[in-house]
């Protein structure tokens, strides 16, 4: 399973956070590929619309995250705006971004 | 004499009403919007005391109505206690002291900052004009390091400690914050494109002059950053964005480099970041800076007050462009301050050096942006 996280928005733009950053669950340490591979199982990740949640108009300077996983031929991407209301999603957006930053990497070099 | 209240100071005890009309006549603008304020809040008090005289309703009715309200500054601060599932506890409320949570206090302050700069500079009485509470959420999250309005509240994170303090640290940041609500509820400059850097823009224009106040800072004296001091000593950089010269608020290995334009010459045509919203807006940003500085003074005086007027007027569209916008700074310069007068050229000269120029014979009719970033071109006349 191949996961990449993509920050967009916040307070300001940075160009060096703003590039889309990836991992592969073969190279975490097995403890958290096991919990991202719960956690996009209990989020329903594949069965969620690509930006859930009630679409709202109203706010700024939110950040947003582009989920985009790789499954054994499945691919699916979610766009999750903050505040991310489904509990299960943020816990799984969590665990990505921790994910990432620990052991992320630059996507593009996978692509 | 016992059984007798003591004397209370009331608010008439200030000032005779005689003298009151004549600093009206003949006071500054600060001493007179001060003045009809204490009016305001005489007369309110004297409707009270008849209400409860029992006079009749139809001679109740014949009282004048009070020209301005009292000033409704109603915070509440909310401990996230780094959990994203709102609202939290409340952690301070109106009048209460502090309560030795740095954040929460700065919260508090930040947000009082703010509302007083709405009330007592442009009469306006919180984000909706009429009274609404402030609310703030803080320590919100792990680590996290963003604040935002969530379209009812102000949010803040502390910060991952990396890259990022707490985000409360910087005041033009809370009144940034405060700002987009003013925006919201005023106007519908939609969040995208160049609308969106105009609502961007507004943000900082407001949270700057929010921080020159409570630096007592004039246009020169002011540092025009924002967010000063919100990174670490890890960041190259001295903060997110500055007004007075986009493009170099910070240049690192993590961050990357300032992308903000301060010249249409240099308009970033993006669809990240809702198309180019927290980019653009160093153009509009930086003409408001020389607004400022060529007027000289305190910024919140005359350069506020025509971008505060540009903001309430209906004709400012959902997809305002930098121009239609600048168009109406520049009439609101010649309503407040008389045509062709100092202010109005400030204005027009200030456009005109971030490539934004108005002729002189279209300034009354605002045109809207089309759609397309490719089609959001600077108009040459």
């Amino acid at each position: 399973m191949r996961i990449e996280l993509k920050r967009e928005g916040g307070l300001a733009f940075f160009p060096g956070l703003s590039r889309p950053r990836g991992v592969d669950l073969g190279e975490l340490p097995p403890d958290t590929a096991e919990a991202i591979s719960r956690g996009v199982q209990e989020a329903r990740f594949f069965e969620q619309p690509s930006t859930p949640g009630p679409a709202s108009q109203r706010g700024a300077d939110r950040t947003s995250y582009t989920v985009t996983i790789d499954d054994g031929g499945r691919r699916h991407s979610v766009q999750l705006v903050e505040p991310v209301e489904d509990p299960r999603l943020r816990a799984l957006l969590e665990l990505l971004k921790r994910a990432v930053k620990e052991h992320g990497g630059s996507a593009h070099a996978h692509q | 004499m016992h059984g007798l209240p003591r004397h209370r100071h009331s608010i008439h005890c200030i000032l005779p009403p005689y003298l009151a009309r004549q600093i009206i006549q003949n006071g500054s603008p600060q001493q007179r919007a001060r003045i009809l304020r204490t009016l305001a809040i005489d007369n309110t008090f004297r409707a009270m005391r008849l209400m409860r005289s029992g006079m009749p309703r139809m001679a109740r009715a014949l009282i004048p109505g009070s020209m301005v309200v009292e000033s409704q500054k109603q915070r509440t601060i909310y401990d996230m206690k780094n959990s994203e599932q709102f609202p939290g506890m409340v952690a301070r409320i109106e009048g209460q002291g502090d309560t030795g949570d740095v954040a929460v206090n700065e919260a508090y302050t930040g947000l009082g900052a703010t509302y007083d700069l709405y009330w007592e500079i442009f009469g306006r009485n919180s984000i909706d004009g009429n009274g609404m509470p402030l609310n703030a959420h803080v320590h919100y999250g792990t680590d996290y390091a963003n604040a935002f309005w969530d379209g009812e509240r102000m949010v803040f994170g502390d910060g991952d400690g990396e890259i990022f303090n707490r985000f409360t640290l910087a005041i033009d940041v809370i009144g940034h914050e405060l700002a987009h609500g003013v925006t919201e509820y005023e106007g519908p400059l939609a969040y995208f494109l160049q609308a969106g850097a105009l609502n961007e823009s507004l943000s900082d224009v407001f949270g700057s002059l929010v921080k020159q106040r409570t630096l007592n800072q004039t246009a020169e004296q002011a540092d025009w950053l924002i967010g000063a001091g919100l990174f670490t000593d890890e960041v190259e950089g001295k903060a997110l964005r500055s007004m007075k010269e986009p493009g170099t608020a910070y240049d690192d290995d993590v961050l990357g480099k300032d992308p903000q334009p301060g010249h249409m010459r240099d308009f970033v045509r993006t669809w990240e970041d809702n198309g180019g919203v927290h980019i653009n807006s160093g153009i509009p940003n930086r003409a408001f800076y020389l607004v400022a500085t060529d007027l000289g003074g305190y910024a919140w005086e005359r350069a506020g007050h025509i971008w505060y007027e540009t903001l309430r007027d209906p004709r400012l569209k959902a997809d305002s462009s930098f121009l239609s916008f600048a168009r109406l700074t520049v009439i609101a310069a010649a309503r407040l301050y008389g045509q062709g007068g100092e202010e109005e050229k400030a204005v027009r000269d200030a456009w005109n050096q971030v490539g934004v120029r108005i002729s002189r014979a279209k300034a009354g009719e605002p045109i809207e942006a089309v759609g397309m970033p490719a089609e959001q071109q600077p108009v040459a006349h």
